[in-house]
């Protein structure tokens, strides 16, 4: 009976089994989640183990959700980590969160979960070592203490911030294997005891989040332990700065003390000198400071400076430190900055940045120049824009003022900077730019206007103009240099000049005997050269008078002053036919007793005849006229000479001479009155029956004006060479008085002049009958005037009060 | 340095007692003190290898500056009328008041240079103050 159930059993069991084997398939087991680890920073990975699978191909997913969040995620990685293994990015690990995950196998069968894992991430991860490890000993009272004092790691996120690091700590000594370990708690120090002292130890510390794991071992640090009475460990000067170029500070660094209280003292010497100072002032910088002020500082040496650690045991000093005060200027940042926003209308909003100098930086003397940079960074930007200001030192005010064309600034420090830089050629760039735009402008001008300026600076000769004779020259009795300038000195003469100069001729013999008559009764005198004079001028008479002014009587030569008159030809043309000639005398005042021989400027007389060229003719005959004035008179011996035919001559050169010097002083004499004595005047008056002669051939004749008298006002007296008129005298009012306006005839011999009263030196003369050469002789002319006097003689005054007369007119009278 | 012992101001208030024309011709001598010596070191420099030609140019450029710095302060300060003694004749080594004139040569080119850095920031401070001692008008 048993072996049956049994037997059947067995049999239904593998009947079971087999059905089982043949099927096999079933829900899948569960699977369970093994663990989770972060093997790298900002990831981690978890793994689980299969359960059953059923004997059937079962996938496994991994589903989680963060913290209490419906969402589902489903593992990122399934490959990184291995098989069974679900791998968490960076992307997909986040800290602050806690993970649910859970892990699901699937078959045909169906699927089944495993439990729930909760993964604090931050737990999981492996913190950083912990940093800044540092160890000091402090030995009090023979006991050798070591501190250690470290930082907690540097927590990249803030997630760690409720989680708590514990820390351990371990040391050994020097040569030893074996770590001593002591936990230290959530603190950051530790007071390690029981050290050998005279032993170098090493210390490590590592740190432990609550949940997590413990980190690495911090790199180790080494200390020495002091043996409790050593000498101080060697100290190091960190660094010198000068501020603001006039004083400065070093600063060091202390070593070990050695367990003593240690001193330090800092002793320095300048380049140069040999001497060693102390540090002036330990306190004002502060500890383990040595402060220079202005007495201490010098420029442009070197100092050599090293600190001295002094305790019980012992000194050790710093190694020398060598510090030039000029390259160690540090200035202090600009104070005062005010940033502005300003928005003018029409144009971008600007920034305006103002600032001071550092207070203590002396800029006015110059002694520190400062240059500055602008660090500005738009608010969401992560670049810091630098630029240097170009601050040139001829706008440096103390006022700084600077444009900011941006978005946004934020400001941050300000550096100071030393140095500038000036350049200024622009002065001789603008100067030169002037000096050619002148250049340009005068040739412009010169061009357009050249013409105009070359006449301007040359101005063109005038071409010949010949008005005439001025009235005035020829009254002022320089008629011999006008004729002169006429040029009258043998120009050819013409068909007509042929028959004038046989009438000239005619006159001229005639003339002649009325030298000779004269002569005797004449002064001897110089007349070699006047006779020569005039035989030259003979020659020279070829003038082109017409026969019709030749036979006037007035008919007035007259030797011209050096002025040339710009006298009017017209003027004698509007008279008769403008037939005029006219004798004028030279009264000249000279030293000689002789009369002196005065050619006023006086018109020219003009040759209407010849109608071409009427100016030259009129210039050429005046000068002929003088001419034949001349050789009449010297004939005469009369008309400028008193009676001397030689003096006539030579006085006639040299009165002509001293004409023109008389009637270029008379100017200036014109109005001594004072100094003028008698001035003799002598007027030779032709005969009547030359004259008559004359007439037909229309000469004018002259008269020679005997005396002068001041005293009597202006007495002329006429000296007739006939002796036949009278002599009347007229006191001349001034010396200086010309008689150019004839006022009446008296008789038929005597012609009265009188001053014109356009020019004042007319005189009033009457011509004598008689001859005056007595009188002449007695007179003396002293000085020097000179006035021309148109005698002529025959002439009646014009009715129209031109101070020339026409000759024609007194033919009648004549004859 | 061969300028060593010549009696400069060490200090600003040094620097700011001295008159206008004692410094401008301390200026003038010490830029006249160097004038050989760089001529000196020019040609002495042209045969080294191990300079590259922008060295040599600037070193001869440097030499050039010093000239002209100097004819500009000449000209700066006949503009201001002062009363200086020229000193284009004088040697260097004289202006820089040794009595040996070979001493500048004796200096090795890292002294050379240390040498003429320092005496080249004297110069350009002691210009800092003469200008605004002339013109304190700009940036004084």
């Amino acid at each position: 009976m048993m072996q049956k159930f049994i037997s059947s059993v067995q049999i239904i069991l593998l009947l079971s089994w087999t059905t089982v084997c043949l099927f096999g398939q079933s829900f899948p087991g569960k699977p369970k989640i093994v663990r989770c680890r972060s093997l790298e920073k900002d990831t981690f990975s978890c793994w689980w183990k299969p359960g059953s699978d059923g004997r059937l191909p079962t996938n496994y997913t991994l589903f989680y959700s963060k913290d209490s969040e419906e969402k589902i995620y489903e593992c990122p990685d399934y490959r990184t980590s291995g098989p069974n293994s679900c791998y968490f990015d960076k992307k997909h690990t986040n800290h602050r969160t806690t993970y649910n995950i859970t892990v699901m196998a699937t078959n045909e069968f169906g699927s089944n979960s495993s439990d729930p894992q909760y993964v604090d991430v931050t737990c999981i991860v492996q913190p950083d070592s912990p940093v800044d490890l540092s160890l000091e000993t402090k030995t009090s009272a023979g006991v050798t203490d070591l501190w250690a004092k470290w930082s907690p790691p540097p927590s990249a996120h803030n997630s760690s911030s409720w989680h708590v690091y514990h820390y351990e700590l371990r040391f050994k000594p020097e040569e030893e294997e074996k770590w001593e370990t002591v936990s230290v708690g959530v603190q950051t120090q530790y007071k390690v005891v029981k050290l050998n002292a005279g032993l170098k130890y090493g210390v490590q510390v590592r740190c432990m989040l609550d949940c997590g794991e413990w980190s690495e071992w911090s790199p180790e640090r080494q200390i020495q332990i002091p043996n409790g009475q050593s000498p101080p460990e060697k100290p190091t000067i960190i660094k010198c700065r000068s501020p603001e170029k006039e004083t400065f500070t070093c600063w060091w660094k202390p070593g070990l003390d050695g367990g003593h209280p240690t001193n330090y003292t800092l002793l320095y010497s300048k380049e140069g000198e040999e001497q060693i100072y102390e540090c002036p002032d330990y306190r004002t910088a502060g500890p383990n400071s040595c402060y220079f002020d202005k007495k201490h500082t010098s420029f442009w040496t070197i100092y050599n400076i090293t600190v001295k650690a002094t305790n019980e045991m012992g000194s050790n000093s710093s190694d020398p430190h060598y510090v030039d005060v000029t390259y160690i200027v540090q200035p202090d940042p600009p104070v005062n900055v005010t940033l502005e926003l300003k928005k003018p209308i029409n144009r971008k909003p600007y920034l305006v940045l103002t600032w001071f100098p550092p207070p203590l930086a002396d800029v006015r003397s110059g002694w520190l120049t400062l240059e500055y940079e602008l660090r500005l960074k738009p608010e969401e930007g992560e670049e810091w824009e630098v630029r240097k200001l170009q601050i040139f030192a001829r706008l440096y005010f103390f006022l700084h003022t600077y444009y900011v064309n941006l978005r946004h600034v934020s400001l941050n420090n300000f550096i100071c900077f030393l140095d500038y830089r000036v350049k200024d050629m622009i002065v001789w760039i603008i100067v030169g730019v002037l000096s050619s735009l002148i250049c340009l402008i005068m040739s412009w001008t010169m061009v357009l206007k050249g013409y105009r300026m070359i006449a301007f600076i040359l101005p063109p000769v005038p071409g010949p103009k010949i008005k005439g004779i001025d009235t005035h020259l020829l009254e002022a009795g320089k008629s011999e240099e006008l004729l002169s300038a006429l040029g009258c000195h043998g120009f050819p003469p013409t068909s007509d000049c042929e028959e004038l100069l046989i009438e000239y001729l005619e006159v001229e013999d005639s003339e002649d005997q009325q030298l000779r008559q004269s002569h005797n009764n004449g002064h001897p005198g110089k007349n070699a050269k006047m006779t020569s004079k005039e035989t030259d001028s003979d020659s020279g008479r070829g003038s082109c008078d017409s026969p019709s002014l030749l036979s006037e009587k007035c008919r007035e030569s007259c030797t011209l002053p050096s002025k040339l008159p710009s006298q009017d030809v017209r003027e004698i043309h509007e008279n008769n036919a403008g037939k005029k000639g006219w004798e004028t005398q030279c009264v000249a005042s000279s030293e000689d007793k002789a009369l002196p021989f005065n050619i006023a400027g006086t018109k020219s007389s003009t040759w209407p005849a010849a109608n071409t060229h009427p100016s030259t003719f009129a210039y050429h005959s005046t000068v002929d006229a003088q001419k034949i004035t001349l050789s009449t008179t010297n004939v005469n011996a009369a008309p400028v000479l008193v009676g001397n035919e030689e003096k006539h001559q030579s006085r006639y050169s040299t009165s002509e001479t001293l004409c023109e010097e008389n009637l270029e002083k008379q100017r200036e004499m014109e109005n001594m009155h004072s100094k003028n004595d008698q001035s003799t005047i002598q007027v030779n008056q032709n005969k009547l029956n030359e004259k008559s002669s004359f007439l037909n051939a229309k000469i004018m004749d002259y008269v020679e004006v005997h005396k002068v008298r001041q005293d009597e006002n202006s007495a002329v007296l006429l000296k007739h060479k006939e002796n036949n008129g009278k002599i009347e005298k007229y006191t001349i009012s001034g010396n200086s008085k010309e008689y150019t306006k004839v006022s009446t005839v008296v008789d038929h011999n005597i012609l009265v002049l009188m001053p014109d009263p356009r020019v004042q030196h007319t005189p009033v003369y009457q011509e004598p009958a008689k001859e005056m050469s007595q009188t002449l002789q007695q007179g003396q002319v002293e000085k020097n005037m000179s006035y021309c006097l148109p005698v002529p003689s025959e002439c009646q005054r014009e009715a129209g009060g031109s101070e020339y007369m026409d000759p024609s007119s007194f033919m009648p009278s004549f004859k | 340095c061969h300028t060593s012992r010549m009696p400069t101001p060490k200090g600003k208030e040094l620097a700011q007692n001295l008159p206008r024309e004692e410094l401008t011709h301390l200026i003038l001598k010490l830029l006249q003190a160097w004038k050989e010596p760089l001529s000196h070191f020019n040609q002495h420099i042209e045969h080294h290898q191990e300079l590259s030609d922008d060295s040599l140019s600037k070193a001869k450029q440097i030499s050039n500056m010093v000239h002209e710095l100097k004819t500009g302060v000449e000209k700066v300060t006949e503009k201001a009328r002062f009363s200086i003694n020229s000193l284009n004749g004088m040697a260097s080594s004289e202006a820089a008041g040794l009595s040996i004139s070979n001493e500048a040569n004796l200096m090795s080119d890292s002294d050379f240079i240390h040498c003429f850095r320092r005496d080249s920031n004297k110069v350009q401070s002691y210009l800092k103050i003469l200008k605004c001692k002339i013109m304190p008008e700009n940036s004084c």
